[in-house]
């Protein structure tokens, strides 16, 4: 397994009984400038990363993963998508938290040439989806890239980058690997994610148990995201929000699917128990709230999808201020400025 | 998790069962989730137990269709 030699983290006491619930399901950004070169002095602890290891490699272990796989493979095929809509080819890229490989199937040698698959489960690692690409497998974690500055030509990351503790750190990182002129595409899940679960667990939980604890992992916002993309050092941006419904037959389904998924929750301020009571009046909450007429019940997953660029002198920047040779004012001879401008 | 699993996996087994009791109980669920729903109302609040009565019916049945398919099944 690879970990640097410095590994070290901030541990800070999760919130326990204080949580106010404006925080719940949103995830609030540090605002501290954070120093160069080393972690934001508030880096959160929220996630166990251990413990989120071991279930997505008992997932990957499951006798039939291909069950859990369709949220998944959708999200890789709109990612690989958009790779193609790049009109250029990758000699290196990297996938962050590649799982089984959603994203390479998709591709084809033409546009990556060497592709490096990082997870931090090796269980998906060696169960990983067929691809032509060459590709070799990295045990890494999102947070600690072992790599070199100017590596890759393209970083793309599905769907696994909600689980990360210090998400500032982890795209400066991947801006840190990324070659000048490289792109980054991602997708994470956002802030409307499974929306529909927490508001009927909460619900449930206060009038079954008089009060209620986190059971969703906080989402980030869009315009977070944005901001923290800019952060990194990231030019162009580019976020979009896409939204995947799947109906499942009732919560008791989407939670086993979701733990199939391996996204199960890992945070330190998870409640470990679950009353029965509570998962039968959050199932009737649930079906009775949001569910369609023939008795099948929504479930929203809100998806991310977010392209950056590291900065390189070929780009297009904004003009200067002041160099401009037209006002708007004359924008109704558009055809006249636009044939004068060829001529000259 | 165990070695074997053998707790777990019966923890499961069980839960596995619940979709099927909680559908035989479709109308006392139906309650249960218009009581709560209802309290999410502005000017409603969430106590503890408000829909106890509902809650109370929706388990009665629960355990019922429980029984029953112990009965059947094994």
């Amino acid at each position: 397994m690879l970990r640097p030699a410095g590994l070290w983290r901030l541990c800070l006491r999760p919130r326990t009984a204080g949580v106010s619930t404006e925080n719940l399901g949103r995830r609030k950004v540090a605002s501290a400038v954070p120093p160069r070169g080393g972690t934001s002095p508030r880096a959160l602890n929220i996630f166990d990363r251990d413990l989120k290891r071991k279930q997505k490699n008992w997932a990957a272990r499951q006798p039939e993963p291909m069950k859990f796989d369709y949220l998944k493979e959708e999200v890789g095929s709109r990612i690989a998508d958009r790779v193609y809509d790049i009109a250029r080819d990758f000699p290196l890229a990297l996938d962050l938290g590649c799982g089984r490989g959603y994203i390479a199937q998709h591709l084809n040698k033409e546009t990556i040439g060497k592709f490096f698959q990082a997870d931090i489960a090796e269980n998906a690692l060696k169960n990983s989806l067929e691809t032509e690409i060459p590709t070799v497998s990295v045990l890494a974690d999102e947070e600690f890239l072992p790599f070199r500055e100017n590596t890759f030509d393209l970083v793309v990351s599905s769907l696994s980058l909600h689980w990360v503790n210090d998400l500032p750190r982890a795209l400066e990182q991947i801006h840190y690997v990324l070659k000048p002129d490289g792109v980054f595409i991602g997708a994470m899940f956002g802030g409307d994610t499974l929306y529909e679960l927490r508001c009927s667990l909460q619900l449930a939980e206060t009038e079954r148990e008089g009060g209620f604890s986190p059971h969703i992992s906080p989402f980030i916002a869009v315009s977070d995201l944005g901001h923290l993309l800019g952060r990194a050092g990231f030019n162009t941006l580019t976020v979009d929000t896409d939204e995947i419904q799947v109906n499942y037959p009732g919560m008791f389904e989407l939670m086993e699917d979701l733990q199939g998924m391996g996204e199960s929750n890992c945070s330190w301020n998870r409640r470990a128990l679950l009353h029965r009571d509570t998962m039968l009046a959050a199932a009737a909450v649930y079906r009775e709230m949001y569910g369609n007429e023939d008795g099948s019940v929504p479930a929203t997953y809100q998806i991310y999808h977010m392209i950056g660029w590291k900065y390189h002198e070929s780009q297009a920047r904004p003009a200067e201020r002041g160099s401009a040779t037209v006002s708007f004012g004359e924008l109704r001879q558009i055809n006249n400025l636009m044939s004068r401008g060829e001529k000259s | 998790m165990s070695a074997n699993g053998a707790v777990w996996g019966r923890v499961r087994s069980r839960l596995r069962a619940f979709p099927e009791r909680l559908a035989a109980c479709g109308a006392e669920a139906a309650a249960y989730g218009r009581c709560v729903q209802a309290s999410t109302a502005p000017g409603g609040r969430l106590n503890k137990d408000l829909c106890a009565q509902e809650f109370e019916a929706l388990r009665s049945c629960f355990v019922a269709a429980a029984k029953k398919t112990l009965k059947g099944g094994c």
